[in-house]
């Protein structure tokens, strides 16, 4: 299957950059190590046979397609992938008659380092609701019916432990981040062209090494991604010292699905939650 | 948790009503307790989650924000927004260790001196009621 993947990949590929429909062809391709991949950029049609598609293609690519405005674009996405085009059309951030989607049925990617690729699928495709792209010009694969486990059962036990228990949990947790930002620069949904985190007046987070900045840090970027973050879990996989931020982040989706009925980057008309209101809502604020 | 280990709130009070509210309270002798550090705001929309999170991490016991009753927002829309906003930060503060008691959003008219000296009186009981916070 991979290998049929990859090669319907690279077919259209070479027809999109001969006829010069797409400037770029962005997708996956083998890394240095011989066995995991990485993002790949391809200009010229001799060189599609770089590409690939195999389970270590995590990345979630939507990301770099912000650098191709105005420039037509071929980009691979997964099903999870391709709600990050969603939320990125839904906010005008790219035009879709600029890009032309390689929608991949996904089979889940498993979880990989350097030189090193295990059997176990992530998290993310275990809970994966979205293994057929929502969007895409062509599609690789054959669409499945999604059977989704429950997708909230950490989120409840977290959320019956005691207040303090999570107080120290998240103290514990954030007491680890090194502030390196990795989790912003890969989500697709972080595109501000200045970040609160790097604003000098106000201070909002000091560069000190301080457990209180981290958790300032933190708890943003999550409420930053309210209602928009697709849960390709990118963020999650990216943090070098393994900070549970996919908890937070489904923390917030369930809490949009209760008050909102709405999940993020389902279509590409659609108004995020918190940038709009009903005015006889009741959300238990000030009632 | 102040020196004199009192709960320390912090209050963000919109211009329009409810700090015209707590003025009230104010003139008319009506007393309330001074834990509550009032900070001005044009609107209760005004107020960014990043103020909230700030006052809590440099270890405010609780924060209230109080603006115009749904429909009276001097801008029309902005409690609307903040209704939204405020409602899933309070979820997710409550998710992360802070207890969703510590972070009330309440709406004060102009004229409701009374009622807003009875929110902080509440609101500082209940924080005398379940204690301080480990500062973090
Ligand atoms: S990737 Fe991890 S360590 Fe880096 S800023 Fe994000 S949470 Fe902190
Ligand atoms: S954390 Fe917030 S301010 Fe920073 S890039 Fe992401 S969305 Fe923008
Ligand atoms: S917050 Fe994380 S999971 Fe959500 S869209 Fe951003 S990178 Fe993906
Ligand atoms: S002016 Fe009071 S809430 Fe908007």
């Amino acid at each position: 299957m991979e290998a049929d993947f990859t090669s319907q990949i690279r077919e259209k590929a070479r027809e999109l950059l001969e006829k010069g429909t797409v400037e770029c062809v962005i997708g996956y391709e083998t890394g240095s190590d011989g066995v995991s991949a990485r993002p790949s950029f391809i200009y010229n049609p001799s060189e599609v046979e770089r590409l690939v598609f195999d389970n270590t293609c995590s990345h979630n690519l939507v990301k770099y397609l912000l650098d191709k405005k105005g420039k037509p674009t071929a980009i691979v996405v997964k099903g999870c992938d391709s709600r990050a085009l969603n939320l990125l059309l839904s906010e005008k951030q790219l035009q879709r008659d600029q890009i032309f989607i390689i929608g991949v049925v996904c089979p889940g990617v498993v979880e990989w380092g350097w030189n090193r690729r295990s059997e176990q699928f992530q998290k993310r495709c275990d809970l994966c609701r979205q293994h057929t792209p929502l969007v895409y010009d062509l599609l690789i694969g054959t669409p499945v019916t999604e059977e989704p486990p429950p997708e909230f059962t950490d989120i409840a036990e977290m959320s019956a432990r005691a207040t303090e228990e999570r107080a120290s949990f998240w103290r514990e947790q954030a007491e680890r981040c090194l502030r390196c930002y990795a989790c912003r620069q890969a989500c697709p949904g972080c595109y501000c062209i200045d970040c609160f985190v790097e604003q000098l007046d106000p201070e909002w987070v000091g560069i000190r090494i301080a457990t209180g900045e981290n958790l300032m840090w933190n708890t943003i970027r999550a409420f930053h991604l309210a209602g928009r973050c697709i849960a390709c879990n990118e963020c999650e996989r990216v943090c070098p010292v393994n900070l549970p931020l996919s908890l937070l982040n489904r923390k917030l989706e369930e809490e949009m699905l209760e008050l909102f009925d709405y999940r993020a980057g389902m279509s590409e008309d659609a108004t995020a939650p918190l940038i709009t209101f009903i005015k006889e809502e009741k959300l238990g604020i000030g009632e | 948790m102040s020196a004199d280990n009192e709960p320390l709130i912090i209050g963000f009070l919109c211009n329009w009503c409810s700090y015209a509210g707590a003025d009230m309270a104010g003139t008319s002798r009506m007393a309330y307790p001074s834990n509550i550090r009032i900070i001005r705001v044009p609107c209760s929309g005004r107020v960014d989650p990043l103020l909230i999170v700030k006052c809590f991490q440099e270890g405010a016991d609780a924060v209230l924000v109080a603006g115009c009753h749904p429909g009276d927002c001097h801008y029309n829309e902005g409690n609307y927004y903040s209704r939204r906003r405020f409602a899933v930060l309070r979820a997710l503060l409550d998710f992360m260790g802070i207890d969703k008691e510590r972070f009330r959003v309440e709406w004060v008219s102009a004229s409701e001196g009374k009622r807003f000296s009875q929110i902080v009186s509440q609101f500082t009981e209940d924080m005398n009621r379940i204690g301080a916070r480990k500062a973090g």
